[in-house]
């Protein structure tokens, strides 16, 4: 496994997905909460560049007819058929299925952000 | 004199519930007089006849109904409750036959609500008194006029608990299942513990109240008689998205007569769509297919009957049908299903769940 440099905290914004290519991987950078977040740019789904999609909240399980919003900037909505997913555990928003995302190691050094491939 | 080609095997004592059996009423609501006020008898005012859809069955008749199921009595077939007893229940070991009345289902062509509300207490005080009557094997699925559900809820809670009454048949209306309209008669069939029972009434897609079919409106029987599935369809997608199931957990639905195989495809479309719009549903908390599975029941009749019977043993297995198919007759229609041609593929465990068990858990029997 070797660390590669991919960006700068100073260029990632809040929120926004960037896309990066590492040894020929299409890996995507998210900067949510505080968090640096280094996300396979596959969708487990249908092989989707999943982070080309959004970085959003959702609508929480809820009781009929009521809506309540939540999980803001912890959701990666993929653009092709919209699946959501849980950017901190990498499972679907909906339960029951094995596919999740890929993470890869992050380290941060003088403000540089480095990914273990 | 029974002249059906079946008899019934000798030394069979398989226990069978017919989930699907329909009675008739001779004369419409002339026949119902005797269990109409005399101001309701006033208001029909010789407006007797039940309306009937225009593209009627290319059969005898132009009925739905059985030429060698007529009782010797006269009327028609499923008007006589103890030759329907003689003619089905002891030739076919039936040890109980649901009735719901699909004359009654002509309540939904009915644009009058207070009309709807009184026929239906009079079609079921008629059944109980002229049928169950006769011999306990007899089930009531009691109907329900939907256009007003607080009327309907009403009518539920006055004979709901009898022992005789095991589900709510509910005509199908314009108005998709899932909608909030309904609410008041889930709550009622919930607390009661009946599941309700849902059917084609021969209404849909011909009169503006009754259900329609996608698409547009079908020329011939055979498009309407083929397109009865769209029907449960789009009942149960209703259901499913707007959350009855999680608003009403012990609630039970039963999809008598709209086919089965096309559930796997519907179950895993479902699942699918789930996966990508939920945020539109988010009370939709677990994959759809298993709601089904958990509330929904499905009547065998008519069975389907691909090239290869090993197709639909397939089918059966992808639609768990050991937990969500009954079996039934449609008895006395002209596609009806009887037990020794029916499924004669199953294992003993199988065919006994299909046969009975799963009717019994629904229904609340022994």
């Amino acid at each position: 496994m070797a660390s590669h440099l991919v960006t700068t905290l100073e260029v990632l914004e809040e929120a926004k997905p960037s896309v990066h290519t590492v040894e020929g991987r299409s890996i995507g950078i998210i900067k949510s909460k505080g968090e640096i977040y280094a996300v396979r740019n596959v969708c487990p789904h249908k092989r989707a560049p999943v982070c080309q999609g959004q970085l959003r909240g959702t609508m929480l399980p809820s009781a009929p007819n009521t809506f309540v919003f939540g999980m803001e900037n912890e959701v990666l909505r993929c653009p092709w058929h919209g699946w959501e997913f849980n950017l901190t555990t990498g499972e679907t928003i909906c339960d029951g299925l094995s596919k999740k995302l890929t993470f890869f190691p992050v380290t941060i050094k003088d403000g540089a952000v480095y990914v273990e491939i | 004199m029974l002249t059906t080609a079946e008899e019934p095997r000798a030394g069979t004592k398989e226990m069978i519930i017919d989930a699907d059996v329909h009675p008739w009423i001779n004369g419409d609501i002339k026949g119902l007089q005797k269990y109409l006020s005399r101001t309701w008898w006033e208001h029909f005012d010789g407006r007797y006849v039940l309306p009937n859809h225009y593209l009627r069955p290319p059969l005898a008749r132009a009925s739905s109904n059985r030429l060698d199921a007529m009782p010797p009595s006269g009327g028609e077939p499923g008007s006589d409750p103890v030759f329907m007893k003689e003619d089905h229940l002891d030739r076919h070991n039936i040890s109980h036959a649901i009735l719901s009345s699909i004359q009654a289902g002509k309540l939904a062509a009915i644009p009058t609500p207070n009309e709807a509300i009184a026929l239906a207490t009079a079609f079921n005080e008629y059944f109980l008194n002229e049928f169950i009557t006769v011999d306990d094997r007899y089930k009531l699925a009691m109907v329900v006029a939907a256009h007003d559900p607080f009327a309907a809820a009403e009518e539920i809670r006055r004979i709901g608990n009898l022992p005789s009454v095991v589900a709510v048949f509910m005509p199908l209306l314009n108005t998709m299942m899932g909608n909030r309209h309904y609410y008041p008669i889930y709550e009622a069939a919930e607390e009661l513990g009946l599941p309700i029972l849902i059917h084609p009434t021969g209404t849909e897609g011909g009169f503006p109240t009754a259900v329609t079919f996608a698409g547009g409106i079908p020329s011939t029987y055979i498009e309407r008689h083929t397109l009865f599935p769209e029907i449960g369809i789009s009942a149960i997608t209703s259901m499913i998205f707007e959350g009855v199931f999680y608003r009403f957990p012990r609630l039970k639905l039963l999809a008598a007569e709209f086919g089965i195989t096309w559930l796997p495809h519907f179950l895993w479309r479902m699942d699918q769509n789930w996966h990508q719009f939920r945020k539109e549903v988010p009370w939709v908390k677990t994959k759809p297919s298993d709601t089904v599975i958990e509330h929904i029941r499905f009547t065998s009749q008519p069975i389907e009957e691909p090239e290869r019977p090993e197709y639909l043993d397939q089918m059966l297995e992808m639609i768990q049908a050991e937990k969500t198919l009954l079996f039934s007759t449609d008895y006395p229609h002209w596609d009806n299903d009887f037990p020794m041609q029916t499924l004669t593929r199953l294992s003993p465990e199988k065919r006994r769940r299909i046969f009975f068990d799963n009717a019994a858990d629904l229904f609340g029997l022994k």
